[in-house]
């Protein structure tokens, strides 16, 4: 069989820290390629080389024969030799037909007169549709289609100008939001395709639905070849082991958890994706929150901090029912959430530092007049307290680095002194040394008896931090892991292998 | 530190600090009251406006007639502050000047109630504004734009064409046209309320947190800030406003006309505009405003009597307009990018 796809000694860096350090990959003709590893593993990294998004340091890319250089790759020069990427955001126009999503893609066809040429376009579209088995017309909006077939449009979509099966398709993540019977039926499909001559490499975190169509397997590890598989049949846990090696020890925490009063209960929570999920946090407790992406995570904190309303269950915080109650009635009763998009959910960017810090307090500044001075006392001490890297108080939020500014928003919610801490993804985009202090500064707040509740897709992050991690499954915390089995290779196993516990 | 020795230290170790800027920043600050002072200059030196320009009598004029244009501004200036527009406020001046000269004239109320009930219209606009944008979730652009035509009709209506001017109360032209220690007395409505929207907006936490929604709305709910009241609350806020905007009108006119108050709005918009360049550079500020005013005012007036055409003013206006929406997205965006 032929190589279709072949890149060596794929390097890149950001900043000082490596995501690659020596990856490749050595994809064959006509089959499916699983492309595997844990969260930060350089997957994604290297699919983003690829597509001459990212440029790598080094690195060599043979593509049916035709070596470019990795380093010099631009998009433009991978469309040309054949490879199509369709990610996660599949890119298409929900308003749209179909129709309009692949003409947007290749360009419409169009008579003399510069108009278009709507037959020719939907009969060569009805066309692609059938072959690739997608059960709708040209002129159906793609709004109005399950959440498989928009991605085999998406699919059809990148592959609409090959001839034969000659395009390498590459897809990260396709079936990450997408429920197991969706995804079921697009590994059906895609595995028909790979029978057909197409090439196809696969990004995944679900292992069952992946070892049931792929053919060949590379797992990364820290950003260099773990293992490479060919036409072999391997079997989950094998996989899982690869993954994660079997270095990583976790760092021993040597105070156990408290046994402090409930401060936190959630019972038969219903909102989004969770449904009926049972969690209670105690004093001077740090519980983690794992799971696939979708799985709730942020729900469940939303739920509790009543910036989204539940369907039903109560959430109870130091006996007092808070079920629904008003985002500011919950702050006011201690509870505090530092949210996943910083940018989105928690920055004021062209705002001071002080403004910042200050925003959840305000009221405690006023009497009769807004006390700057105070104001800019108590943000010097919490600059200084937190180890925030600004200028001054009055420098704008933007001008601070992502781990400044995470610190802040931080800062902005401990000294409410809240006696529930909510962290969504909080070391998220934040650099090596800025995640080190945010973890401490997190660990000596629960050991003041504090209770905090932490969701992460980083499973290292949640091992460090936590005393207890429950890991979410159909909606519901299907287990929950303490002790020595906390670790984050137990965690990505848990949380890779959730299809196959229930 | 004083700005000049931080100034020198950041300038010897050869590298960008924040505190080198702040000399800068000093002179951005006060660009504006610089330029209104200098073309205030310019024609007190200019010789086709020398005789008339700087007489305490053309001063007296030209702040008197800027009363309504500032009240506007104000105005303008609270949903803008929330993040959003409301182009209705002109409209809502002209309406409870109709409304205010309209119930004297053919009621004969009383000027107490007749003024009561243009507050009233502006209070009750301003509401609708507010539900509409803040909980109805409708675009502030589109639906401001729309009530400003909908109270063009009523103007249309009411008046009939026809301009009111029989029996306003004698107080309030004497008002309109009077001086206190020298100064119109409009001026002292407008200082009034000026001094008013700079306390509330920037030495209380509803001011920050108005200003903090019109950033973020959607953090700003996450940290506890009621962002839809809030809303409403500056809507209804820029409503009252409008509506003092319009009593004033009508005790400078000893009546009211069928104009729907579009005319007005404008100059309003580009003076708040143009007070985002100035005083707290990048954000929408009551001092700043003032001054916005006291630009355009100044300059229109200047060049008019050193002999200008009539077009001159709106060219003039539109002109302002344009230059400082340009000029506060730029200070706006380098805010962002970390650059100030």
């Amino acid at each position: 069989m032929t190589v279709a796809l072949e890149a060596t000694g794929v390097a890149k860096h950001f900043g000082g820290t490596p995501a690659l350090a020596d990856a490749a990959i050595r994809v064959r003709a006509g089959t499916v390629h699983a492309l595997l590893g844990g969260n930060g593993s350089g997957k994604s990294t290297l699919i983003k080389c690829l597509a001459g998004v990212y440029t790598a340091d080094a690195g060599s890319v043979s593509i049916r024969g035709g070596i470019l250089d990795a380093a010099e790759l631009t998009p433009r020069q991978a469309h040309a030799a054949g490879l199509r990427f369709v990610h996660q955001d599949l890119g298409l126009f929900d308003g749209l037909t179909i129709g309009e999503n692949f003409a947007l893609d290749d360009g419409f066809p169009t008579n003399p007169l510069g108009g278009i040429r709507w037959r020719a376009l939907h009969e060569r579209v009805a066309g692609l549709l059938e072959l690739y088995g997608i059960a709708a017309g040209p002129e159906t909006p793609v709004g109005s289609l399950r959440p498989a077939t928009k991605t085999l449009v998406a699919i059809a979509r990148a592959l609409q100008d090959q001839e034969g099966s000659e395009f390498i398709l590459l897809l990260d993540e396709p079936t990450a939001s997408l429920p197991d019977a969706e995804s079921r039926a697009l590994m059906d499909s895609l595995r028909q395709r790979a029978n057909a001559g197409q090439t196809i490499v696969l990004v995944s975190h679900r292992l069952p639905e992946i070892l049931g169509v792929a053919d060949d397997f590379t797992v990364f590890r820290d950003g260099r070849v773990a293992a490479s598989l060919e036409s072999a049949n391997p079997s989950e846990d094998e996989l899982v082991s690869l993954m994660t090696g079997r270095a990583a020890v976790r760092q021993a925490r040597n105070e156990p958890a408290a046994s402090g009063a409930v401060v936190l209960d959630v019972r038969g929570l219903v909102a989004g994706p969770l449904d009926g999920l049972h969690l209670s946090v105690s004093e001077g407790e740090i519980v983690g929150v794992a799971g696939l992406l979708g799985s709730g995570r942020s729900t469940l904190l939303n739920a509790v901090f009543g910036s989204q309303r539940p369907l039903s269950g109560t959430v109870t915080l130091a006996g007092e029912d808070i079920t629904g109650r008003p985002i500011g009635d919950v702050m006011q009763r201690g509870v505090g959430l530092v949210p996943e998009s910083r940018l989105r959910d928690a920055a004021f960017a062209s705002m001071s530092v002080r403004e910042n810090a200050s925003a959840a307090v305000l009221r405690s500044y006023f009497s009769g007049w807004m006390r700057r001075r105070a104001e800019r006392a108590d943000t010097h001490e919490l600059i200084r307290r937190f180890a925030v890297k600004a200028p001054s108080s009055e420098a704008h939020l933007s001008t601070l680095s992502g781990g400044n500014q995470q610190k802040l928003i931080l800062a902005r919610w401990l000294r409410r002194d809240p006696r529930l801490l909510l962290l969504d993804e909080p070391t998220q985009g934040v650099d090596a040394g800025a995640r080190a202090d945010i973890h401490r500064t997190i660990r000596g707040y629960a050991a003041q008896g504090r209770a905090v509740l932490v969701a992460s897709s980083d499973f290292t992050e949640l091992a460090q931090l936590c005393d207890r991690v429950v890991v979410l499954h159909r909606g519901r915390a299907a287990m929950s892991v303490s002790g020595v089995d906390l670790n984050a290779d137990r965690l990505t196993e848990l949380v890779q292998k959730e299809g196959v516990i229930a | 530190m004083t700005a000049a020795t931080s100034a020198s230290t950041a300038a010897a170790a050869g590298k960008p600090s924040t505190h080198r800027f702040s000399v800068l920043h000093a002179a951005e600050r006060y660009a504006l009251v610089g330029l209104v002072l200098a073309v205030a200059i310019f024609f007190t030196v200019l010789p086709d406006s020398a005789e008339t320009f700087p007489t305490v009598a053309n001063l007296r004029i030209l702040a008197a007639n800027q009363a309504v244009t500032v009240l506007l501004a104000l105005a303008v200036l609270l949903p803008l502050v929330a993040g959003h527009f409301d182009f209705s406020v002109g409209a809502v001046a002209a309406s409870s000047s109709v409304v205010c000269a309209g119930l004297m004239q053919d009621e004969r109320a009383p000027l107490t109630l007749a003024m009561l009930a243009a507050l009233g219209v502006g209070l009750v606009v301003g509401l609708a504004n507010g539900i509409a944008v803040a909980y109805l979730q409708v675009n502030a652009f589109v639906s401001t734009l729309a009530v400003a035509t909908l109270l063009g009709g009523f103007i249309q209506w009411y008046t009939g064409g026809q301009a009111i001017s029989n029996h306003i109360a004698s107080s309030l032209v004497r008002f309109g046209s009077g001086t206190w220690a020298g100064a119109p007395r409009p001026i002292v409505i407008v200082a009034v309320v000026a001094l008013v929207g700079w306390y509330v907006l920037s030495h209380t936490p509803f001011g920050r947190a108005l200003y903090a929604v019109g950033e973020n709305a959607r953090a700003a709910k996450l940290v506890g800030i009621p962002t839809r009241g809030y809303t409403l609350i500056a809507f209804a806020g820029a409503g009252v406003i409008a509506s003092i905007a319009g009593i004033v009108l009508t005790a400078r006119t000893a009546g009211a006309t069928a104009d729907n108050g579009t005319t007005m709005l404008f100059p309003a918009l580009a003076a708040v505009f143009l007070g985002a360049t100035a005083i707290r550079p990048g954000r929408f500020n009551v001092w700043g405003t003032v001054f916005g005013v006291a630009l355009v005012a100044i300059s229109v007036s200047g060049l008019t009597l050193a002999g200008a055409a009539d077009w001159v003013e709106p060219v003039f206006n539109g002109s302002a307009l344009a230059v400082a929406v340009g000029l506060s997205s730029y200070l706006r965006r380098r805010a962002l990018s970390g650059a100030a």
